[in-house]
């Protein structure tokens, strides 16, 4: 059984179909990526699967429960955390408190939070920066702290949206590493990503979204290889100049 | 750690003082001065639950401060019980009302949140005007009893409402002081932050605001309360002025919002400044201390948004560095 099961997923934002009957299965231990250019609907299939908008059709299911439409705070209960594309921490506040914000989910009582946040600090390599307010970090650095927020609920199915857009290469490897240390934690992951580069090597399947629909479902070396993916993302001209080469 | 200690011994050299003020300044008005201080400080750290902490301001808490004066007052002259319990009943009350108010003015954010609490004062002033068995516009003068603990009247010295109005505030320090280690505090700070954020950690905004309002509105009732027993007259233009709800807000703002300390430093700035213009300048002065109220704002808001409390972190800063 799929951990993750969208089906026949639609939403409307008056007139314009952001994302029009999309099906996808994400099961336990996986890496899926979500790719798609610009305005395909990335975000927004996000969004409807961690409870930010309500789908206008379809149904969510995760574990095999109806989740369609919670608002975000239940189903964070059910273990689905998210990441956001552009950076939202709590500036205000320090590092350690930023995850203890999340720490204090699964947790009342304050020194349970506190280590637990700690040991989370720790794996994802924040704990020098532990007493500096978030604001002050840098975009990798924040992009860090809000994946270590978002794993501080105790997930077993994380959203990435985007954790690498705005990176160098080095803190892309950094991210990368990351990423694939929370798979063999058990977190099955789907990653929303612009960069082809970063999802292929760690995505075990890839799905693409092009004009909200989804276009190809596969393993990144077919995906690759698509023609439907290779004119969505370089045109109909340019994909008719790729065949000729 | 060294730290922690040195202020566990500031606090207590902070805390013997203020237990032996009254012996030390023998005459009413410092006397009056300082419960003043008290009761505002009070009220301020009682705004910074809902406005500094959840960062939703507030702008109506003269309401729970209203609530709580009429309440523990009519309880007293209807009924004859006792002002401790009509405090109590009034706080109860004033929670039932904070989440009427919440409900749908938590839908609203930002400038518009705030808007809509000064129209709950503003509704709930009007309501006291003209209700004529909570004495309308005249007011409720309070039976002159003789002086006793249950009753909460105290004629011969001021020293009784003192160690009260002390006892109200370090009530409501400690609960403070506990929120801001605490998962509500926590949670509070966050949905200051970025409310989408925290819903995606799980946190219930919705809830959690009503936390914010009802623990806020409850001390301030208790503010209420304390100020009739203490003043033993009210009327609607004394405890549910729209200024009131501002200078409590101001206090919090001045000293440092989102922090323990932040409103008790307000306050201790504040309210002498009030008090003595108000002697200074009698009524002729009368807004004196709001103009200087104003400036200073202008002056923390320029240089200082984190208040007294970032002016001194920015000097412990320099100092380490």
């Amino acid at each position: 059984m799929a951990l993750l099961e969208v089906q026949e997923l639609s939403k409307n934002f008056g007139g314009l179909a952001a994302n029009y009957q999309i099906n996808l299965q994400v099961y336990e231990g996986e890496i899926v990526g979500l790719i798609g250019p610009n305005g395909a609907g990335k975000t927004t299939l996000f969004n409807c699967i961690a409870g930010f908008y309500p789908p206008s059709q379809g149904i969510v299911r995760f574990k095999g429960k109806d989740i369609t439409g919670l608002p975000p705070n239940k189903i964070c209960r059910f273990g689905i955390a998210r990441t956001f594309q552009l950076v939202r921490v709590f500036k205000d506040m320090t590092v350690l408190d930023n995850v203890r914000a999340g720490a204090f989910f699964r947790s009342n009582r304050g020194i349970q939070a506190k280590n637990k946040a700690l040991g989370v600090l720790d794996f994802c390599g924040l704990s020098s920066k532990k007493n500096m307010l978030a604001g002050g970090l840098t975009i990798a650095d924040k992009k860090r702290l809000q994946f270590a927020n978002a794993l501080a609920t105790e997930p077993s199915f994380l959203l990435l949206d985007e954790a690498m857009a705005g990176l160098n290469q080095t803190e892309v490897a950094e991210a990368i590493d990351l990423v694939k240390r929370v798979q063999q934690a058990g977190i099955t992951i789907l990653l929303v990503e612009h960069v082809m580069e970063v999802v292929m090597p760690i995505s075990n399947r890839v799905v693409v979204l092009n004009y909200g629909k989804k276009i190809a479902e596969d393993v990144p070396e077919k995906v690759i290889n698509n023609e439907e993916v290779i004119k969505a993302y370089l045109g109909d001209k340019y994909h008719a100049s790729h065949r000729a080469h | 750690m060294g730290r922690n200690k040195e202020r566990e011994i500031w606090l207590a050299i902070g805390g013997i003082f203020l237990l032996i003020y009254p012996f030390i300044f023998t005459l009413p008005f410092p006397q009056h001065i300082m419960i003043m201080i008290f009761l505002y400080a009070s009220m301020g750290l009682a705004w910074n639950m809902i406005g500094g902490y959840a960062g939703q301001i507030a702008l109506g808490n003269a309401v729970f401060f209203g609530i709580g004066a009429y309440t523990s007052s009519l309880m007293l002259m209807k009924l004859g019980v006792s002002p401790w319990v009509g405090m109590l009943v009034g706080g109860i009350i004033s929670v039932i009302i904070s989440f009427g108010i919440g409900y749908p003015c938590f839908k609203l954010a930002g400038h518009y949140f705030a808007i809509a609490t000064i129209a709950i004062g503003e509704i709930a002033q009007h309501w006291f005007l003209n209700w004529d068995w909570a004495g309308s516009a005249v007011g409720l003068k309070l039976p002159i009893l003789p002086e006793s603990f249950i009753y909460f009247e105290f004629h011969k010295s001021k020293l009784p409402y003192y160690y009260i109005a002390f006892g109200i505030f370090l009530l409501t320090i400690s609960c403070t002081y506990w929120m801001d280690r605490s998962k509500l505090g926590c949670y509070f700070r966050a949905i200051k932050g970025d409310q989408e954020a925290a819903r995606s950690l799980g946190i219930d905004v919705a809830r959690y605001k009503f936390y914010a309002l009802a623990m806020s509105a409850f001390f301030t009732s208790i503010c209420g309360s304390f100020y009739a027993q203490y003043v033993l007259f009210i009327d609607p233009d004394s405890v549910f002025p729209l200024m009131l709800s501002i200078i409590v807000c101001l206090i919090a703002t001045l000293g440092g919002v989102g922090t323990v300390w932040g409103p008790v430093i307000g306050a201790f700035f504040l309210i002498p400044v009030s008090e003595f213009t108000r002697i200074y300048f009698g009524g002729g002065g009368k807004g004196t201390d709001l103009i200087i109220y104003g400036f200073l704002i202008v002056l923390i808001s320029i240089y200082q948004p984190f208040g007294v409390i970032g002016l001194s972190k920015l000097f412990k800063k320099r100092e380490t560095a």
